[in-house]
């Protein structure tokens, strides 16, 4: 059998399970009447065919109104036929970090932290350790990253650093509790602030 | 479990020549040149006479136990030599002979040969394609060498463990100039059979073995080996060279972070997990192994600096503050009490700030008494010292003192020069103090002590929590 690639929904969901926050949202196949959301809300197309959602121009950020989700989700619907929807309220910004894991042919499954967005590849700012990790362990990995001083108040960025590594252990249980069922995840990006972390976006292989 | 391994009452070579030219020739040559005490049984079909013993036709011809088989073999032939060493129940055989899966199909399909003669026996096999053993102990040296062209370090405490036979040599022949000795070394070769993961265990337990070193291509089993080396730290540590650095492995990865998982980060990051040191160089690998050998391991990253040559003193501050071109650590500040006593010691224009300088002034006195402040000051968890010995003042008695001070905070000492100086890092390394003949290297050293003891702590402080 070949490897699965979760929902989004899905994965957000089993993440809520183990009490990691993620952006209130609903998945849909068409738009309801009334919205139980705060705006601005983001759509995404919801399929797992779509791994890479942006690429294919499926997600759209920053929605401000009803009138305008109605116009967006038309548009939407008309490129993706076949595929349902996740609406999300938006997150308010934050410093971006990537969290993910993989099976590494030496060593077995590692977690691996970093700074998100464009700067992640471009220096490959991040640190791996094994599963499982120690509260040490998380903090070392925040530690080791050169854009470290970002949690430590670098030009009044407020970033919850216990956040982080609270996440960090939580993926590395969760890793764990499937006992060698993930092949790949990546929440990229986590957002971080003063009040804590969010998984804004998750993706996750699974092997069947 | 290795014990007869690296102290073995009996050894046969299989393929024992008397043609000079021959592996095994020089491999009989070097077991009486090293002066191997135990039985040796060289195996030869024609009734020869090699350097005074008298050859046996075969294996099963000996009355005796066989505690290790050398095969002097090229490799077609070793899968039976192989065989009639598990029929003699012979305990370790090393294969010298390259020719095995490093070339190929037809070599790997030999190795899983010898590997099906040997299964389900007590007969382990080193390689093939090692060099083999060296273990100054038991005078047993497998080695190739060429006694007129490279030397062999002596005894010591130091388990090196190398993957490649070439480096693991030139690298011992370095560190025999400054007297550094091993406790072992062993050549994995294509590790077919034996393995690091438990040579590491053994080691562990060894009593002669103080640290250990490996240098490593690519792990057995890396998960086992995180293991078992996370677990042998708190007892002994373990440093390691790992190269292929820089070649990404091909990794079938459709999300973010396959692709940013170089082979090389999850190694770096497994590494630090376990509490193992890690090295990029020959040098860094056997300084690391000779200090965290040495010295106990250093709980505080606060330094004081002892030098009579004030240039010394600065730029060895700067190596050990900085962070971009350096190690990171803190410049201890001296109560004003123990200043005090200092500048009482020193002459008036040497500097009882530190790095403490005693000048050219500086005598073997002096460095007694200012080392004995520095171990009752507060606000120092380790000791640089420099033993200069270009200046009249200081005489060879200060390695003396420098041993009654390992007693002491954890001292790393850098002696500079090459005709005095290099005798006394010959006479420091007798003594078991840990010098080093370059200021890099000297903090570099202090450094690894401090990182062995950050990890120990937090090993300890994790135990606590668990308990």
């Amino acid at each position: 059998m070949e490897n699965r690639v979760l929902e989004e929904w899905e994965i957000k969901e089993m993440l809520s399970r183990y009490g990691i926050r993620v952006p209130r949202g609903i998945v849909v196949e068409s738009l309801p009447e009334k919205l139980e959301l705060e705006f601005p809300v983001v759509l995404k197309v919801s399929d797992p065919r779509i791994i890479h959602k942006s690429d294919v121009g499926g997600v759209i950020l920053n929605i401000k109104n009803y009138p305008d989700l109605k116009e967006k989700f038309m548009e939407m619907k008309r490129r993706f036929p076949d595929s349902k929807f996740l609406i999300e309220s938006m997150e308010r910004q934050g410093v971006e970090v990537i969290i993910g894991v993989i099976k590494d042919r030496t060593f077995g499954e590692a977690i691996m932290f970093g700074l998100g967005g464009i700067f992640t590849e471009l220096y490959r700012d991040v640190s791996f350790r094994l599963i499982p990790i120690d509260e040490y362990d998380a903090r070392e990995m925040i530690d080791e990253i050169k854009a470290r001083k970002i949690f430590e108040g670098f030009r009044n960025i407020k970033a919850n650093k216990d956040s982080v590594v609270d996440l960090l252990l939580k993926v590395s249980r969760l890793v764990t509790d499937m006992g060698g069922k993930i092949d790949q995840l990546d929440l990229n990006p986590v957002i971080v602030r003063e009040d804590g972390a969010v998984v804004v976006d998750a993706k996750m292989v699974i092997i069947p | 479990m290795f014990e007869h391994l690296l102290n073995p009452r009996s050894i046969a070579v299989i393929g024992a020549s008397s043609d000079e030219r021959k592996i095994g020739n020089v491999i009989v040559k070097n077991l009486i040149y090293f002066g191997y005490g135990g039985r040796i049984y060289p195996v030869n079909p024609k009734n020869e006479i090699i350097y005074g013993h008298k050859t046996y036709p075969s294996l099963d011809s000996i009355e005796d136990e066989i505690d290790i088989s050398i095969i002097t073999l090229p490799a077609t032939m070793v899968p039976d030599a192989v065989e009639s060493c598990v029929k003699k129940n012979v305990k370790y055989v090393i294969a010298i002979a390259g020719g095995f899966s490093e070339t190929g199909e037809r070599g790997a399909e030999l190795e899983r040969m010898i590997l099906d003669k040997i299964r389900g026996t007590n007969t382990r096999v080193i390689g093939p394609n090692t060099v083999g053993i060296y273990v100054p102990r038991s005078n047993v040296s497998t080695a190739l060498t060429l006694p007129e062209r490279t030397a062999l370090p002596g005894d010591g405490s130091i388990a090196f463990i190398s993957q490649s036979g070439a480096l693991g040599l030139l690298t011992m022949d370095t560190i025999a100039e400054f007297g550094t000795g091993i406790s072992a070394f062993i050549n994995l070769g294509n590790r077919i059979d034996l393995s690091e993961n438990e040579l590491i265990k053994y080691f562990e337990d060894d009593e002669k073995t103080r640290s250990i070193v490996l240098y490593i291509e690519n792990f057995k089993n890396g998960r086992d080996f995180f293991n078992v080396a996370k677990e042998t730290v708190m007892k002994k540590p373990i440093v390691v060279l790992k190269s292929g650095r820089t070649s990404e492995g091909a990794r079938a990865a459709s999300l973010h972070t396959g692709a940013l998982a170089s082979n090389d980060a999850v190694t770096d990051g497994a590494l630090a997990q376990a509490g193992i040191i890690r090295a990029y160089s020959e040098t860094e690998l056997m300084d690391y192994g000779k200090v965290l050998a040495y010295q106990k391991p250093l709980y505080g990253d606060r330094i004081a600096i002892v030098t009579t040559a004030g240039g010394l003193g600065v730029i060895t501050a700067d190596y050990l503050v900085s962070t971009e071109k350096g190690v990171g650590m803190k410049l201890a500040v001296i109560s004003d009490e123990n200043k005090k006593r200092i500048r009482d010691t020193i002459v008036p224009f040497g500097s009882a700030e530190n790095p403490i300088d005693l000048t050219a002034d500086g005598s073997t006195e002096q460095y007694s008494r200012v080392l004995e402040i520095l171990n009752s000051e507060r606000n120092v968890d380790g000791i640089i010292v420099y033993a200069l010995f270009q200046t009249a003042k200081v005489d060879e008695t200060l390695i003396d003192v420098l041993e009654d001070n390992m007693k002491g905070k954890p001292m790393v000492v850098g002696i500079l020069g090459s005709k005095m100086g290099k005798r006394m890092i010959l006479e420091a390394e007798k003594r078991g103090i840990p010098a080093f003949p370059s200021m890099e290297r000297t903090v570099k050293a202090i450094k690894v002590l401090y990182m062995r003891g950050r990890y120990l702590k937090r090993r300890y402080e994790d135990g606590e929590q668990g308990s």
